[in-house]
């Protein structure tokens, strides 16, 4: 690439910025460092970067307040650093409209296919169904117009609700959708039974879709958050 | 709410049992013709109630409703108070001393339970400490020295050497991030005080995440996995319950030698969904069996050290026992005839609340 795509990470702890730094740097990213949130915040703002890494845990300022700053200004995508365990920060930030959190401790694999996915994602004019325009994803198309899913060439026969689900994943691919978003977009109402029909209609798009568990390449799994489409065929299993 | 129906208990049961006293005493009297031993079965009502009651109160309450009874039923004159008699009085002041008594041992008796259990608890949590402090210093040791030996000797090192040195710093920091995992899950059901929460997870899913984390860790063990067809939603903290399968599949990949297959198996049985790891191994020693789940919140100070490995077995079974005893299930490992073993838990389906 000519254009070498420009990552801001904010992140405080020294060590993890230069593990990130070298990382990036050897696959072709170039790095600004910013290590407050008020750092980042200028940063941010004067070098328009491709792509946001935020740790939560900033000293200055909170991290989820960065991520409704940023999002007022730009669709940047943004990378969330997070602790496991922690369901409830991943669905605030992934509601506030990061795209994706990396749980640390990290290896260089999951960060890299993440970043990848992420700039990606933006590439996909972040979340508006371009105009007749196919989705191809491995084996698998999406042909948006006609509203046909094949994998393999061959059809899969959906449901309207299946098939609403997988064109929103797909529209978004690389980004994590929490339950909650998915709900709201796809049947425009909530109520209580509505996460557990998003996941009986998940489970049989994946049926359809001959996945078994601990290979499914299309719909990820992101346990007590919400799914997301794979959008780097780069991506292996991870 | 919860207040509320202790009291009702324990009122029910003070109340239960003084009748049950006044009619023997009743049935005594009419059998012998006499009122000496009915001071005796009241004063034995009285110590009942105060040793089963919670407090003061129902035992002070009982012991003033006998010395009336007595007073007004059983002593001369027959049916009528009178409290000018010395012996009456005597009898009176002698009733509430042993329910003060008695109110005062039961409690006593009771904080000291309560105490012996938190002193338990306090001790399981510093063998525990003192077990994963004592554990931490081995890889710490591997990461520090390998790292050092990079810096100083830099030019001098082979790439082969270079690379080995590299190799031991990440697979001791693994060891390490799965320890505090471990011990997260620890903190996880430990901090709260209250039950842990539970959201419905769809069990192809929690297999899923489990296969991914175990693939990542161990890329050349195949695992055979055999779930239901329909769809299963289980309660379950699912961040604890992944941390269980994950530990239970890493115990038999590390100490079942001569595994050739390892299965993954869920099947659900009226309202319980039971989850089965399968090893086809040299299975478990029958000392080990016994406290398998405990041993490592257990173990002596003065005990051999034993390597890594064998020690993170350990933690890693005494925490999928914690986490599953939180989830209100049970877990259990056994012996196959066949050969190997296999670990057992066991969940409820029911859902508590749904969100």
């Amino acid at each position: 690439m000519s254009n070498l795509h420009k990552v801001l990470v904010i992140e405080d702890e020294q060590n993890i910025c230069n593990f990130l730094r070298t990382v990036l740097e050897t696959h072709d990213y170039q790095v600004l460092l910013a290590n407050s949130g008020s750092n980042g915040k200028t940063m941010f703002l004067s070098h328009n970067p491709d792509l946001v890494i935020l740790d939560l845990g900033l000293p200055d300022i909170d991290g989820t307040e960065l991520i409704k700053m940023i999002r007022q200004e730009s669709e940047v995508p943004i990378i969330v650093l997070s602790a496991r365990s922690n369901e409830k920060d991943k669905v605030l930030s992934l509601d506030l409209g990061a795209n994706d959190y990396v749980t640390k401790p990290f290896g260089t694999e999951e960060l890299l296919a993440r970043v990848r996915a992420a700039i990606r994602s933006n590439r996909f004019g972040g979340g508006v169904r371009p105009a007749s325009q196919k989705f191809v994803l491995q084996d698998m198309v999406i042909n948006y117009d006609a509203r046909i899913i094949t994998i393999e060439k061959k059809e899969i026969k959906l449901t309207q609700t299946e098939y609403n689900i997988v064109e929103l994943l797909s529209i978004h691919a690389g980004r994590v959708l929490t339950y909650a978003e998915i709900v709201k977009k796809v049947w425009g109402y909530s109520d209580s039974g509505s996460i557990k029909k998003l996941q009986v209609n998940m489970a049989n798009i994946r049926k359809k879709f001959g996945e078994k568990p601990g290979e499914y390449k299309y719909i990820l799994n992101e346990l007590g958050v919400g799914y997301r489409m794979n959008a780097d065929t780069e991506e292996n299993t991870e | 709410m919860k207040k509320y129906w202790h009291i009702i208990k324990n009122c029910a049961f003070s109340i239960c049992v003084w009748s049950v006293f006044v009619i023997i005493s009743v049935g005594v009297e009419e059998w012998l013709d006499s009122v000496t031993m009915v001071p005796a079965i009241f004063a034995l009502a009285v110590f009942l109630i105060s040793l089963y009651t919670d407090g003061y109160v129902y035992g002070i309450v009982a012991s003033l409703l006998s010395v009336l009874v007595l007073n007004y039923a059983f002593t001369f004159p027959f049916l009528k108070f009178n409290f000018s008699i010395p012996e009456n009085l005597i009898s009176a002041i002698i009733m509430l001393s042993i329910t003060i008594l008695s109110s005062a041992l039961a409690t006593k008796v009771k904080n000291q339970e309560k105490i012996k259990a938190e002193t338990y608890k306090e001790t399981m949590r510093a063998n525990l400490l003192r077990a994963v402090s004592h554990d931490l210093r081995t890889p710490l040791t591997t990461i520090y020295g390998c790292s050092c030996a990079i810096e100083e000797k830099m030019e001098d090192l082979s790439k082969e050497q270079l690379l080995q040195l590299i190799r031991g710093i990440k697979e001791d920091s693994q060891w390490l991030i799965g320890m505090v995992e471990n011990l997260l899950s620890v903190t996880r059901i430990d901090n709260t005080g209250v039950k842990i929460v539970k959201t419905p997870t769809v069990l192809e899913e929690l297999v899923d995440i489990v296969l991914m984390r175990f693939k990542k860790r161990y890329p050349g063990q195949k695992i055979q996995v055999d779930i239901p067809e329909e769809f299963i939603s289980i309660p379950m903290d699912a961040v604890l319950i992944e941390q269980v399968i994950v530990n239970i599949l890493e115990n038999a990949v590390q100490h079942a030698v001569g595994m050739t297959r390892l299965e993954l198996k869920v099947f659900t049985k009226g309202n319980q969904a039971i989850f089965e790891i399968i090893d086809d191994g040299c299975g478990i020693e029958k000392e080990l069996l016994g406290n398998i789940f405990t041993g490592y919140f257990e173990m002596k100070e003065k005990e051999a050290p034993v390597d890594n490995q064998k020690r993170s077995m350990g933690i890693g079974l005494s925490v999928c026992s914690s986490i599953i005893s939180a989830h209100g299930g049970k877990i259990s490992a056994e012996n196959r005839k066949e050969g190997g073993c296999v670990f057992r838990f066991v969940l409820d389906m029911e859902e508590e609340e749904c969100e």
